[in-house]
């Protein structure tokens, strides 16, 4: 079928041609190709040199034309204000941005590269809230993009919940 | 390698396959819409990322789904020839191979007739260039 297609082709290139800094242990990867682990270094000149993260994607049978659900999984999730601590990671191609130019190896890119633009590690404000309250799926998060900031809209309508009760936040 | 093999799948109604109901409830015009996950039942996509089974759409969603396939089919196909630049599809990944159905969109980027329409009726984008592909058709169809 076209996923698993697509994925193999995608796999081979990964597997062959490997961008620095990315790494997928195709000996993990089941048959179907539904779930990979990819291995990401932290950028070296980033405030994560040096450190390792791991990337679980996960594929519907509707990819490419539906987006992988993609977390950090495993003992180090990167510490910065669009990951919480859970590994669910706001980044508006991972749903409302997807396209199905996009790849693993675009998506891991794009992950990097949110992770060194970043100057001061800390979680996003509303990292308690969310770890408590979201789907494990990070796809069923609406997710909020309001340039720098990010929020998942439950604690928007919280937010909101608040003013109208007239607490002022 | 295989993907020249012609698979007897998707025609403009592959936009009835995929894709999960959503609680509804909270589906409001506040961006961004809801995101859902894939199961097997049939769903029309009446907005991108939004999905329904064909019973619970609105006469308005109907509406809209009918004149976005009228737009795709506006879109011009052709048979690939081997001549164009562009080499492969970027949604199969696959190499176009000589008498392959593709579809032109304005931006001229090409793909796979199968692939694209898939996507269209999601997202009436370039999945390439992120181009609107409306703007343009309006311009070009519409008097
Ligand atoms: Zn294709
Ligand atoms: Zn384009």
């Amino acid at each position: 079928m076209a996923m698993e297609k697509r994925l193999q082709k995608e796999l081979q290139a990964l597997v062959n041609d490997p961008p620095v800094g990315i790494k997928v242990d195709a000996d993990q990867i089941g048959q179907n190709l539904s779930e990979w682990l990819v291995n990401v270094d932290g950028a070296p000149g980033s405030i994560y040199n040096g450190e390792k993260f791991q990337l679980q994607f996960k594929f519907g049978s509707r990819y490419p034309f539906e987006s992988p659900q993609v977390v950090f999984v495993g003992p180090n999730i990167p510490v910065h204000p669009h990951v919480y601590s859970n590994g669910h990671i706001c980044l508006s191609i991972l749903t409302d941005d997807w396209s199905p130019a996009l790849s693993v190896q675009s998506v891991c890119l794009s992950v990097v590269s949110m992770l060194s633009s970043c100057k001061e590690k800390k979680r996003p404000p509303d990292n308690a809230i969310y770890v408590k309250t979201c789907s494990k799926n990070p796809k069923k998060t609406r997710w909020w993009y309001h340039g720098k900031q990010c929020y998942h809209s439950e604690y928007k309508t919280s937010l909101l919940g608040m003013s109208s009760m007239g607490i002022n936040t | 390698m295989g993907n020249c093999l012609k698979s007897p799948t998707a025609d403009d109604i592959s936009l009835l396959r995929g894709n999960d109901s959503q609680d509804g409830s909270e589906a409001s015009s506040e961006p961004p819409p809801p995101y859902q996950e894939s199961v097997h039942v049939p769903m029309y996509h009446p907005a991108p990322n939004i999905s329904r089974p064909a019973s619970q759409l609105t006469e308005e969603e109907q509406i809209r789904i009918a004149k976005r396939i009228g737009l795709i089919q506006h879109l011009p196909t052709g048979i690939y020839d081997g001549s164009k630049k562009i080499r492969e599809c970027v949604i199969c990944m696959g190499e176009f191979c000589v008498g392959d159905a593709v579809r032109y969109l304005p931006c001229m980027h090409i793909y796979h007739k199968e692939c694209i329409d898939d996507w269209l009726m999601r997202s009436f984008t370039c999945p390439s260039c992120m181009e609107p592909v409306d703007a343009a058709l309006l311009s070009t169809y519409e008097t």
